[in-house]
């Protein structure tokens, strides 16, 4: 097992190396040049320009902006925006905020997907059933833009339990309405995985045998079914983890938000390499990491599955 | 009917080892526990090597009979003809739009009204089915088709061939599709030829990780199944135990994201549209129209549900369709049905 | 991948960086009304794109901070009029030498004092080109700023600035300008202490300045929270107890936040609630024109619109096809104003009745005859398309352009398209490698209040801003003569004749005056906005 782990945390050295040079390279080959967005269309002398572009390397090719980018990462350097921050500081500021909101998310979807995936599995058909497949509809076919706007107008601003908006402390409490929106359409795949999993394994035979050994309901649920039927949940929660992490954009943007997603948005706009690669590169670490977690985790509900 | 939890040979072993609901899925069982079965059944399946075809036909047989397949199977074909032949449906011109109807509500020709730009909402609904239709369809049959195959392999093979393919679904799955869909369609083949097939591409690069890593995760739960064991020593090579008995028991999480996927990838079509490089100006389409609404929500709130409507129904036939035909695979859930 | 549902809630204003600055308010009287002096406002804004150093802020999250951070020579009051701030007085007797006495006794909040060497140093300090400041070409008219401006120059001294004494200096510039004086209350031509010059990057982050504010914190992308700066004694003095500016990502949070009493001020209301924005605010909102428009422009160098007859026929044919107010009103709710000329209203010299600007009115008929007339000069293939460009990371550029593109094709029969471009960047390197392939959006926000800043960089000759490659000798030698003018008034009236000839080429079709719709919440008063659509921080008190 232990060599399992060591064996996959050393694949994150090619794949750190991997992506940082894909987005690199992505973000090089994006349309328009960095120093238009700086100078907002205003005009812009040569001689100011090819200063500027010095100053961010961007006059060189792209294996030298490159390899610089790799030789001040030896020393930790992530490099500066074009706002003359340090990017450590600004993932510094930004991750921890975004960790809080996917967490909670992800807890969201997982605890609730989860229970109400139990129950329309175990009354297939029934109105219970029927229901939450409705509800996943609208999560589905109404965009998150517009269930959050929702949501922040009908809780925020008409009933004011909460205030509208995240202040710059992102709590774990402020931070509950916003997950929820930003979980939405991942709870309705995790309902549905989970409903379809336990109607499978509720005619299982090792079902029947527990009910017939005299187990109670409860434990043959929560025990005997639940446990067989979280394989493809956990996977995709696992994955789900790293999208909640980057692509909550339009999230943080309602709810104002300072994270990742509004971060990252932005420097690809301004075409801000540093800020985009070290982003990326955080996120395919948090991937590698959710997915080991994931695999041990099958084990742990399979014992059948092993690892060498 | 529950007869062959009697004769199972596995029956009272401790649950957390032994899969059982697993092994007495499909008809392939029977090379282990051959005695639960009618003899007829049993006779014919040792005499066949293609078993999974019996499989398929017999789903088929009692597919067909489900009322739940049968329903989304003529609302699927209807949501098809109205792709097909918008026109029918509609005498409306949808690329026509004057701005002195600017959100109006609907009146006679214009049921649904009009959209911010005074298009008719309607016809706009009706024409843009089929670009929505093809973004929804082809998006996840390509995610499931490659993200499968190559989540197949490297939860059965496991090893070197894992840790390639799932790394490298890590990296896709890092990359932001924002950044990743603008340098996709500035390359010279997308760029140029802006259509329907370029958004679907985008979409099935960025989205087939995902699958691949669900199939993984139902690969791995089912590669070391007793079944699949007992094929191999029955003498199938690896593939074939992989191809005939592995994936048709992995299939149930594939179906439900898929089907689910479906109506994911059609509003995703309107991020494309928002960053500037989804469909062309002059094709129509729901997600497009369903993010345009965002802004007149206040004021004109229909821009939203109509299009929002429909494409809640085509997923819905959809998901109904995944689940009727997960049930017909399904040999248990047909018999308690 | 899970997809984001992503939209337009995500508002970029980083992409559209606006240069403004906040402007002065005239009378001081207002902060002895009744209000609470003491109140700290909360005010929405962006996150300041740069350092906060002034020939590097050249954006509205910045400007507004810069504005009441730092005071210059003059300032500008609600109606764009400058007003001395540290000016005793500025003279010239030919528009191109000018004498500049500054207060004495001033000093920064620092404690440093304000000198003549302070305005010398920090203009220096913007111009060269080894320090790479955005804002560096509003320097250009001073001599000496193409040497210090030259690639891989190491000079940073312009042989056009000369410290006469503690509290005067002189300023030459490289031919006569009558608005140079107009221009000093940019913020580009903020003084600087000396400290400024020994670590300018963290100077950006900390910045010292001489305004009616201090700056205390800077948590970034959360919020500025700016102190009351009591050495400042000038014409904008602080009527409440401080400003806290919060980081907003989209003005729809903001305005959530308005609604619900978390934010006092927000000067943008945003797209989405343009209908109902006054039922929802009632008498604590406004909709004040600011001296900005927007054109479009259709480049001299496309087949059909070239810079002749067939060229200024198709774009005049364009021009009438458009129904600006329809716009307006369907869908901006009214909020902006009709365009009648290529400046803005607010400014000082603005004629609103031009000859030759019915070339902007609506008539569809007038506008099918002059495309059929200049279909007579050469065939417009009814298979050719006229598209024009926007860029999506902009709120609302994709709904207006929309709408302009539906009425080309209604009222002239043309095939016209919207083409959208992914940012701001994109669109910009099309525009200035003049690589464009229809039209495009285009749109000016005034530096400082003058006709000529909405004219000489956007159409004069190889002008930095002249995305349309337009060349008029004839207009070239009227902003000259503008320019040279000694009265201000005069030389307006140049820049107003200057305009009858854009009129006939027509190198940008303007659309409509930029206006401002701004709400405030119940806890404060005295809320107005300015010239440049700026909020007028330093007057709002609390109830």
């Amino acid at each position: 097992m232990l060599s399992f782990m060591l064996k996959r945390i050393a694949q994150l050295i090619p794949v750190f190396i991997g992506a940082t040079l894909l987005v690199y390279f992505l973000v090089f080959a994006t349309p328009g040049n960095p120093i238009d967005a700086l100078s907002g269309g205003k005009p812009m002398s040569d001689a100011t320009r090819s200063a500027l572009e010095a100053q961010y390397n961007l006059d060189k090719p792209f294996w030298v902006q490159y390899g610089l980018y790799l030789k001040n990462l030896v020393t930790f350097d992530l490099g500066t925006s074009f706002s003359g921050q340090e990017v450590s500081a600004l993932l510094g500021r930004a991750f921890p905020v975004t960790a809080r909101l996917a967490i909670l998310a992800l807890l969201i979807e997982g605890v609730f997907g989860v229970i109400f995936g139990v129950i329309a599995g175990m009354r297939k058909g029934k109105w219970f059933d029927s229901t939450i497949l409705v509800a996943s509809l609208i999560v589905i076919a109404v965009p998150t833009f517009v269930l959050g706007f929702v949501l922040q107008f009908v809780i925020g601003v008409k009933l004011e339990w909460v205030k509208p908006t995240v202040s710059g402390a992102a709590t774990w409490g402020e931070l509950f309405l916003p997950a929820l929106v930003l979980g939405l359409v991942s709870l309705a795949y995790v309902v549905r995985l989970t409903r379809t999993s336990v109607i499978e394994n509720k005619s299982a035979d090792f079902v029947r045998t527990a009910t017939a050994k005299g187990l109670s309901r409860n434990r043959v649920v929560s025990v005997h079914i639940l446990r067989n039927s979280l394989i493809p949940v956990v996977t995709f929660l696992g994955a789900d983890l790293g999208s909640l992490m980057g692509g909550a954009i339009v999230t943080e943007g309602i709810f104002n938000v300072p994270g990742v997603g509004h971060l990252l948005y932005q420097a690809i706009q301004k075409g801000e390499t540093p800020t985009v690669v070290a982003i990326v590169g955080v996120l395919v670490i948090i991937f590698v990491v959710a997915n080991l977690i994931v695999d041990m985790l099958y084990a742990l509900l399979d014992p059948r599955i092993r690892y060498a | 009917m529950p007869e062959n939890q009697n004769f199972n040979p596995e029956d009272g072993l401790p649950i957390s080892k032994v899969r059982a609901g697993k092994v007495s899925k499909y008809k392939i069982e029977h090379f282990v526990a051959p005695l639960d079965e009618t003899p007829l059944q049993a006779v014919d399946s040792v005499k066949e090597t293609g078993k999974p075809l019996s499989m398929w036909a017999e789903a088929w047989r009692s597919l067909r009979k489900q009322p739940l397949f049968i329903i989304s199977a003529v609302l699927i074909l209807a949501v098809i003809v109205v792709a097909a032949f918008p026109q029918l449906f509609s005498s409306q011109d949808p690329t026509y739009c004057a701005l002195e109807n600017s959100n109006e509500p609907g009146r006679a020709g214009h049921i649904m009204g009009f959209n911010l730009q005074g298009c008719d909402i309607y016809a706009r609904v009706i024409y843009g089915t089929r670009a929505s239709l093809l973004v929804g369809i082809f998006t996840t049959l390509i995610v499931v088709v490659v993200g499968g195959a190559l989540g197949a392999l490297a939860g059965f093979y496991g090893g070197w061939i894992d840790a390639i393919l799932a790394r490298l679904g890590d990296i896709f799955f890092a990359l932001p599709l924002i950044l990743g869909a603008i340098i996709v369609m500035q390359l010279p083949a997308f760029r140029d030829n802006r259509s329907v097939w370029t958004v679907i591409v985008t979409l099935a690069i960025f989205g087939w990780p995902q699958l691949a890593r669900i199939t993984r995760g139902a690969v791995i739960e089912a590669r070391d199944a007793d079944y699949v064991k007992a094929s191999r020593a029955l003498g199938l090579s690896r593939f074939h135990s992989l191809v005939k008995h592995v994936i048709p028991n992995s299939l149930a999480p594939i179906i439900v994201v898929a089907t689910v996927n479906l109506g994911v990838y059609i509003v995703a079509e309107a991020t494309l549209s928002f960053l500037g490089v989804g469909l062309p100006p002059d094709v129509m389409s729901w997600g497009n129209d369903i993010s345009l609404a965002q802004q007149q929500l206040r004021s004109n709130p229909m821009m939203l549900m109509w299009p929002a409507l429909f494409l809640s129904v085509t997923v819905l036939s959809f998901i109904m369709l995944g689940d009727a035909v997960r049930d017909a695979l399904d040999p248990k859930a047909r018999k308690g049905a | 991948m899970r997809y984001s549902h992503a939209s337009k809630a995500v508002v970029l204003s980083a992409a559209l960086a606006l240069t403004l600055s906040a402007c002065g308010g005239g009378s001081t009287d207002s902060a002895g009304g009744e209000g609470d002096g003491s109140y700290v406002v909360t005010a929405n804004t962006t996150e300041p794109q740069n350092g906060l150093l002034p020939a590097n802020t050249n954006e509205v999250g910045g400007g507004r901070v810069m504005d009441l951070l730092f005071t210059g020579l003059v300032s500008y009051d609600a109606k764009g009029a400058p007003v001395n701030e540290l000016a005793e007085s500025i003279e010239t007797t030919d528009s191109q030498n000018y004498t500049i006495k500054i207060k004495s006794g001033e000093t920064f909040s620092d404690g440093s004092p304000v000198t003549a060497a302070s305005f010398v140093d920090a203009w220096n300090f913007g111009a060269a080109a080894k320090n790479a400041q955005l804002n560096s070409y509003f320097f250009e008219s001073i001599k000496g700023f193409d040497k210090v401006n030259a690639e891989k120059s190491t000079e940073d001294k312009m042989e056009g600035l000369k410290v006469v004494d503690d509290t005067t200096f002189t300023v030459e510039l490289s031919q006569p300008e009558s608005d140079f004086p107009l221009r000093l209350g940019y913020t580009a031509f903020m003084p600087l202490p000396e400290a400024a010059f020994e670590d300018p990057k963290a100077f950006g982050e900390k910045p010292v300045g001489n305004g009616p504010y201090k700056l205390t914190e800077w948590n970034h992308d959360v919020n500025l929270k700016m102190d009351v700066n009591e050495n400042y004694d000038g014409p904008r003095k602080a009527a409440n107890g401080g400003i806290d500016f919060k980081v907003y990502q989209s003005t729809d949070s903001a305005y959530q936040d308005l609604v619900s009493g978390n934010l006092d001020v927000l000067d943008q209301i945003p797209p989405s609630q343009l209908a109902s924005y006054q039922s929802d605010l009632g008498d604590r909102s406004v909709n004040s024109p600011y001296a900005g428009n927007a054109t479009i422009t259709i480049p001299g160098y496309l087949d059909h619109f070239k810079q002749d007859e067939e060229g200024n026929l198709r774009r005049a044919a364009i021009s009438r096809a458009i129904d600006r107010q329809l716009i307006i009103d369907k869908v901006y709710q009214g909020g902006k104003v009709i365009a009648k000329d290529f400046t803005a209203p607010v400014i000082e010299g603005y004629d609103d009745s031009l000859p030759g600007s019915e070339v902007l009115a609506f008539d569809a008929d007038e506008a099918k005859k002059l495309w059929a007339e200049a279909d007579k000069i050469s065939e417009w293939d009814s298979g050719d398309e006229f598209s024009i460009g926007y860029n999506v990371d902009g709120a609302g550029n994709k709904e207006y352009v929309e709408a302009v593109v539906n009425q080309l094709k209604n009222n002239l029969g043309i095939n016209a398209t919207a083409k959208s471009f992914s940012s701001f960047k994109e669109l910009r390197a099309k525009v200035t490698s003049y690589t464009m392939t229809g039209g495009f959006r285009t749109g000016w926000q005034a530096d400082y209040p003058s006709l000529y800043n909405f004219l000489g960089p956007l159409f004069g000759t190889g002008a930095g801003s002249n995305d349309g490659k337009y060349s008029s000798k004839e207009f070239d030698d009227a902003l000259a003569k503008g320019l040279a003018a000694t009265d201000a008034a005069e030389g307006a009236k140049i820049f107003n004749q200057a305009q009858e000839i854009l009129f006939k080429d027509l190198p940008a079709i303007p659309l409509w005056y930029q206006a401002v719709q701004g709400g405030w919440s119940e806890n404060v008063s005295n809320v107005e906005f300015g010239w440049n659509g700026v909020p007028i921080y330093n007057e709002i008190t609390g109830k």
